[in-house]
C-alpha cells in the first residue's frame, strides 16, 4: 500500500497537470495540440492515464472526493474539446458497458455524477439516464444497450422500492443474470443491499469503479 | 429526572437516570406516522404541529433537537434552497427534495463579505431561486414563522416540555451554506482555484452567524445553538483545506458562544471519521455531535467520550428495513457501548425516514426508555 508518486513515473505533461488539477493548462495544452493536428485518441489516452493516476491516490488516500470530482471536471472538459475528432479517428475498445439512474421519488445526482465521470475515465461506455427515472424505463434502456453493469444511486430511503422493483424487472426478463446490479449513495447501506438484491453496494465511488475494473478484466482474462 | 434535566446532565456528560432518546421528526415520516400525506402539513403548519403532538403523545420521547419542525415557510426563508415540496409542486404523497444547482456566483463572494450573509439573501439571493417569492412578502412569511414558533413553544410548554434549542430549524454553517448556493461542484472548484473570496465571505458570515446565534438564544431563553453541516468531512476534503475552510471558523463559533454558555449541536452528516479527533480541541462540554450512522460512532465515543456528548446513530435504512428485534438489538448495543458512563443522547441518523416502520420508530424510544445495561 501507499505508492509513492515518484513510482508513478510523471513524465508526460498531461498526466502530471491532471493529477496537479491545474485546468486551465490542460485546456489550453490539449486546444493546442488539437489545432496542431495531433491525434485525439492519443490524447484521450493521456488524459486517462491522469485520471487513473488520480483514481489510484484516491485509493490510496491520498487524494479525497473533492480531488475527484475536480479532475471528473477536467476530463469532461478535456473530453467536450477532443470527442468531435475522437470521431473521425479510430474509437479504442471500451472495458464495458454500464446504465446509471436515479430512479422515481430521487432527483439527487451527485454522486452518480462523479461516478459517471470516473467510470467514463477508465474506459467504460456510460449511459446515464438521469434522476427521477421509472424503473420500467431502465428495463427498456438494459434490453437496447445490454449493459454489463447497471448502477442506481439513492439519497432518500423512499426509492428502495423502486430499486427493487427493477431488479426484479431485470430478473424477469432474463437479465439480470447478464449484468451486476450496483447500488449506491448516502441512503444506502448492506442492509439495502440485501433488500434491493444487488451485487454490490458503495458509499465510494471510486470503490464502485475499483468493482466494475475488477469484474471487467476478469471477464476478459475468462 | 425530567427529560430537560435527562438531556442536559448527558450535554454535560453526566451520566442521566438513563440514556435520553429524541428523534429527528421532518415532515414526511410525521405524516407517515399517523397515516396520511405530506401535502397537507406542506400546506398548513397547524396540521404539522398537530402530527408532531399526535406522534410525540403517543410515545412521548425527550423531544429536544426539532420540537419546533421545519414549516414550508421555513423551507422558504430557512437555507435558501431552491426545493420542491409535496402539495406544491409535487403530488400530495411525494417528498420533499431540493434542487441543487449554481444560484450563486464567483462574483457573489464579494457582495457577502461586504454586505453580510442575512442582508445579501433578502435584498438579492432569495429571489433567484424557486419557489418565487416578493421582497414584499418576506415579513409576512417571517411572521408566521414567528407566530408558528410560539404556539409549538406553547404547546409544549402545556405537556411540560421546554423548548432548549434556540434558533430557526434550518441552521447551516456558512461553509455548507456556501457549497448548497453554489453547487458542490462550482465551490470545491472555489476552495481550490478562488481561496481568498471564499474565505473572505466565510469570514464575514461566521461573524453574522455567531450574533445571530447568540441573539437567537437570548430571544428564546436557550443555550443550545444548532448548526448543520453534511460536506466539509474528510469523506469530501482533504485536511489542507478542512483546516483551512472549515474548522477555524467552527472553532471561532463553539468558542464565541461557549463563553457565553451556550453549547453548539452540530448536525454532521456523512462520515467524520477522519475529522473526528479535530473535535478534541474544543472546550469540554461545549458541543453535541450528532452523527448520523455513516461515520463510527464507537470510534467516535473512544476520542470524544468525557470531552464531548456524542448523539446519535440509528441510521435510517434500518428504520425502515430492518425489523424491530434489529433496531432493539442496536439501540442497546448504542446505549450500553456509547452512553455506558453518560454523554449519549440515542438518537435517529440524520432524520426519521419518510418510510420510516412505526414498530421500529417505537422501538427505538422504548429501547432506550427500558433497557438499563448491565452494571450501571
Amino acid at each position: 500500500m501507499g505508492v509513492a508518486t515518484g513510482e508513478y513515473r510523471l513524465s508526460e505533461p498531461l498526466p502530471t497537470l491532471i493529477v496537479e488539477l491545474r485546468k486551465d493548462d490542460v485546456e489550453r495544452i490539449v486546444r493546442e495540440r488539437i489545432g496542431k493536428g495531433d491525434d485525439a485518441n492519443k490524447i484521450l489516452e493521456e488524459c486517462r492515464r491522469g485520471m487513473e493516476i488520480v483514481g489510484r491516490k484516491y485509493e490510496e488516500g491520498e487524494h479525497f472526493l473533492a480531488e475527484l470530482m475536480l479532475a471528473g471536471e477536467i476530463f469532461k472538459s478535456i473530453a467536450s474539446i477532443v470527442e468531435p475528432y475522437v470521431a473521425r479517428a479510430k474509437t479504442p475498445g471500451t472495458l464495458g458497458k454500464a446504465v446509471l439512474a436515479t430512479l422515481k421519488g430521487d432527483i439527487h445526482d451527485l454522486g452518480k455524477n462523479i461516478f459517471a465521470i470516473m467510470l467514463k475515465a477508465q474506459g467504460f461506455e456510460t449511459y446515464d439516464m438521469g434522476v427521477d427515472v421509472d424503473p420500467a424505463d431502465v428495463v427498456e434502456k438494459v434490453k437496447t444497450v445490454r449493459p454489463d453493469f447497471v448502477c442506481f444511486s439513492a439519497l432518500m430511503t423512499t426509492v428502495f422500492d423502486n430499486m427493487k422493483q427493477a431488479a426484479q424487472q431485470l430478473g424477469r426478463t432474463g437479465l439480470r443474470s447478464e449484468l451486476s446490479l450496483m447500488i449506491g449513495g448516502g441512503a444506502t447501506n448492506a442492509t439495502v443491499r440485501e433488500y434491493v438484491g444487488a451485487d454490490f453496494q458503495s458509499l465510494d465511488a471510486m470503490e464502485g469503479v475499483g468493482y466494475c475494473t475488477k469484474k471487467a478484466r476478469g471477464r476478459r482474462v475468462a | 429526572m425530567t427529560s430537560e434535566e435527562r438531556i442536559l446532565a448527558a450535554v454535560r456528560l453526566e451520566q442521566p437516570d438513563r440514556v435520553p432518546v429524541d428523534a429527528l421528526l421532518t415532515i414526511e415520516p410525521l405524516a407517515h406516522l399517523i397515516g396520511t400525506l405530506p401535502g397537507p402539513l406542506y400546506r398548513d403548519f397547524n396540521l404539522l404541529l398537530e402530527a408532531l403532538l399526535r406522534v410525540y403523545d403517543d410515545c412521548p420521547f425527550d423531544i429536544f433537537e426539532a420540537p419546533i419542525p421545519a414549516s414550508y415557510e421555513c423551507y422558504l426563508l430557512g437555507g435558501g434552497l431552491e426545493f420542491k415540496s409535496p402539495g406544491r409542486e409535487f403530488p400530495d404523497n411525494q417528498v420533499i427534495q431540493v434542487v441543487e444547482r449554481e444560484v450563486l456566483k464567483r462574483e457573489d463572494y464579494a457582495k457577502i463579505a461586504e454586505m453580510g450573509w442575512s442582508r445579501f439573501f433578502f435584498e438579492d439571493y432569495r429571489y433567484r431561486v424557486s419557489p418565487p417569492i416578493k421582497q414584499e412578502d418576506v415579513p409576512r412569511i417571517q411572521n408566521a414563522i414567528d407566530q408558528y414558533a410560539s404556539k409549538c413553544v406553547r404547546e409544549w410548554e402545556k405537556r411540560g416540555v421546554r423548548v432548549l434549542v434556540g434558533q430557526a430549524p434550518i441552521c447551516h454553517h456558512p461553509f455548507f451554506k456556501l457549497s448548497l448556493s453554489r453547487s458542490l461542484v462550482k465551490f470545491t472548484e472555489d476552495l481550490y482555484y478562488e481561496p481568498t473570496s471564499v474565505e473572505e465571505a466565510l469570514r464575514r458570515m461566521t461573524s453574522d452567524m455567531i450574533v445571530d446565534l447568540i441573539n437567537g438564544c437570548r430571544v428564546s431563553k436557550t443555550q443550545i445553538a444548532r448548526i448543520e453541516e453534511e460536506r466539509a468531512s474528510g469523506y469530501y476534503y482533504p485536511p489542507k483545506i478542512f483546516e483551512r475552510f472549515w474548522w477555524p471558523y467552527t472553532e471561532q463559533i463553539v468558542r464565541e458562544l461557549w463563553s457565553r454558555g451556550i453549547v453548539t449541536l452540530f448536525h454532521l452528516d456523512t462520515p467524520w471519521d477522519r475529522n473526528i479527533n479535530y473535535f478534541r480541541r474544543l472546550p469540554k462540554g461545549s458541543a453535541i455531535i450528532r452523527l448520523d450512522g455513516t461515520t463510527d460512532i464507537l470510534a467516535a465515543k473512544q476520542t470524544l467520550g468525557g470531552h464531548l456528548c456524542l448523539m446519535g446513530d440509528v441510521h435510517p435504512a434500518m428504520l425502515s428495513l430492518s425489523n424491530k428485534a434489529e433496531v432493539e438489538a442496536y439501540c442497546r448495543k448504542l446505549i450500553s457501548q456509547v452512553g455506558r458512563d453518560g454523554g449519549f443522547i440515542l438518537s435517529t441518523g440524520c432524520c426519521v425516514p419518510p418510510n420510516v416502520k412505526p414498530e421500529n420508530f417505537r422501538a427505538m424510544i422504548q429501547t432506550a426508555k427500558n433497557y438499563l445495561p448491565s452494571g450501571v
